[in-house]
């Protein structure tokens, strides 16, 4: 009995003292000037833009991840090849490399004038770091790893007896994939695209770097929330946090949401 | 339609699956590939669904190459152990899913669907989902959809290796049944000799990738070609530095010519069927298998002594 509770006491106690009471705090300084100062200071221009610049982080590098993700896991999983092992390491490698890091290795490639390609962009009027690609680049990179990481274990779970299955049926490998494959895998990359959103939503070190953080052109939600806080406007910096948190959860709902219903059609 | 398989070998990587292997499948018939595991009888079936390229040999469909043939060309049906069932379709998807993907009118799938549904006994069933089904259910849904296609030949890869003995049994007795109304040829894998002797019409003994002999169920036990197939076909004993069945040894209460002195150690009643255990004049343990009238008419009791003799030299094992 002791044990049992002793469990709960420390789990929840850790999860609040490390993400409740924080993120609660940020609720309330957000709103201590009351609702309306909150809402003006995310509906400036600068807020309205760097959240634009948000969802277009978002809704570029999450789409493009999750291909890319699906069929990295694929080769990962299912052919065998030299090099699949250094494929397989290489995926993990933005947990591993700090953002700021990653932030400076892009300008190291892209960077205009010292950059390894970023001359030749340049002479075709491409601006890659301290624009909007660069960014991009950025949070891909940051956000590469989690559909794979979630597809891989599924992929392997589900073995290649229904693919073959599906092959002595007469379905060529474009039908067995999204008829048989994908469906099969559809929790791992739902999961996996969730984790992806939130990681590209709160990208802070990486895009930093390549941003030149111009208020109001290359300046994300994270961005502007650093830029808010660092000018004394507390207001400012806890309300766009709160925006930020609340999408996060909102990605997190939506897949709770649709999991469990299609959970219960299957047992219908 | 018939299967030729012509000196078909397969490695993988140091590993023999397949060594120079022939074999020809008549059509309409019902062919069960037996051996112990790692054998090979998996890796040849696999050969004949596309599923495994050779690496030399031919397999021959209907009279044609299809040694090259992809598996989505080649029209077989594939059962396998562990069901394959896709778990996101309901049953009728499932069955459907051949004749989805050749792009059948709407009305053709729907009844082929429900046909075939009755003949594997699921109507009705319809509209669940294989997790609400039990193993012996989905397995019949894998069949049905195999057969939807209206397969040249139909291969089923352990098909009940992953159920319980009773359901086991009860769909051996269905395929039989259902191989008599369909015609299509069939050849299925098994470990299980009790269960090749009595659904399969022809048996191929396959043991280190090799064929050890293909014959009648009957032709097998009464004539193996080797120690081999003696012992993977049926119960042996050993008496006097020979195999023989051990049902086909008498138990003499006076000495008589070529047999063998023995003490029984115990005496098994099983029903009609009676064990007794016994040890030869050398120290030997064999055992011998009567039935309860004759173990009675002979008053067989722990600590007795008896004379062994096998009763129909020509079981004996031709050497191979």
């Amino acid at each position: 009995m002791i044990s049992k509770y002793g469990l709960r006491i420390v789990a929840l106690g850790y999860l609040a003292l490390l993400l409740g009471i924080p993120v609660a705090l940020i609720f309330i300084n957000a709103f201590q000037d009351g609702i309306g100062a909150a809402w003006d200071a995310v509906t400036t221009p600068e807020a309205q833009h760097a959240f634009y610049l948000t969802f277009v982080m978002v809704i570029v590098a999450v789409p493009l991840n999750t291909i890319f993700g699906v069929l990295c896991a694929l080769a990962i999983v299912r052919q065998r090849f030299r090099g699949r092992w250094l494929l397989n390491a290489l995926v993990d490698l933005p947990f591993a490399v700090s953002p700021v890091v990653v932030g400076l290795a892009l300008i190291l490639v892209y960077g205009r004038r010292d950059g390894w390609v970023g001359q030749w962009f340049a002479d075709q009027g491409i601006q890659i770091i301290f624009s909007t690609p660069g960014m991009i680049l950025a949070t891909m990179f940051v956000s590469l790893p989690f559909v794979v990481r979630e597809v891989i274990p599924v992929l392997r779970e589900i073995g290649t007896e229904q693919e073959q299955a599906a092959a002595t049926l007469g379905a060529g490998g474009l039908q067995t994939f999204f008829r048989v494959t994908l469906p099969a895998i559809r929790w791992g990359v739902a999961y996996g695209v969730v984790l992806t959103t939130a990681r590209a939503l709160g990208e802070f070190g990486a895009v930093s770097v390549v941003s030149g953080k111009l208020s109001g052109q290359t300046e994300t939600a994270t961005l502007y929330v650093e830029n808010r806080y660092q000018r004394f406007d507390e207001t400012g910096a806890y309300a766009a946090s709160v925006v930020l948190a609340l999408l996060a959860l909102v990605t997190l709902l939506a897949m709770n949401v649709i999991k469990p219903k299609e959970a219960k059609e299957a047992k219908a | 339609m018939s299967i030729v398989v012509d000196s078909v070998s397969k490695n993988f990587g140091d590993f023999v699956a397949l060594d120079d292997v022939s074999l020809n499948v008549r059509d309409g018939s019902l062919t069960a590939l037996l051996g112990p595991s790692g054998g090979g009888k998996s890796t040849l079936l696999r050969v004949i669904a596309g599923l495994e390229v050779p690496d030399s040999g031919k397999v021959l469909i209907a009279g044609s190459d299809a040694t090259n043939t992809p598996p989505q060309r080649r029209n077989v049906g594939f059962v396998f152990q562990h069901y394959a069932a896709f778990k996101h379709m309901t049953v009728a998807k499932n069955v459907a899913f051949g004749l989805t993907i050749r792009k059948r009118p709407k009305e053709e799938v729907e009844s082929r669907v429900d046909e075939l549904l009755k003949l594997v006994h699921l109507d009705g069933f319809a509209h669940r989902y294989p997790s609400q089904l039990s193993g012996g259910q989905r397995q019949r849904m894998a069949l049905a959809r195999a057969l939807a296609v209206q397969p040249r030949v139909l291969l089923l890869d352990e098909p009940f290796g992953a159920l319980d003995a009773t359901v086991r049994k009860e769909l051996r007795a269905w395929l039989r049944r259902l191989h008599d109304e369909v015609h299509v040829t069939t050849v299925f894998v098994t470990h299980d000799q009790e269960e090749a002797m009595e659904v399969a019409e022809q048996i191929v003994v396959l043991n280190h990738g090799k064929i050890e002999q293909t014959g009648s169920p009957k032709e097998l036990y009464e004539r193996p070609s080797n120690e081999f197939v003696m012992g993977f076909i049926g119960p042996i004993s050993e008496l006097s530095g020979r195999q023989v069945r051990p049902h086909d040894v008498e138990i003499l209460l006076e000495p008589a010519d070529g047999s063998a002195e023995a003490m029984i150690d115990r005496v098994l009643h099983l029903g009609f069927e009676v064990r007794v255990e016994l040890t030869l004049g050398d120290g030997e343990k064999t055992w011998v298998q009567t039935t309860k009238s004759r173990a009675e008419e002979l008053e067989l009791v722990d600590g007795a002594i008896v004379w062994l003799r096998p009763n129909e030299p020509a079981d004996a094992p031709v050497p191979a």
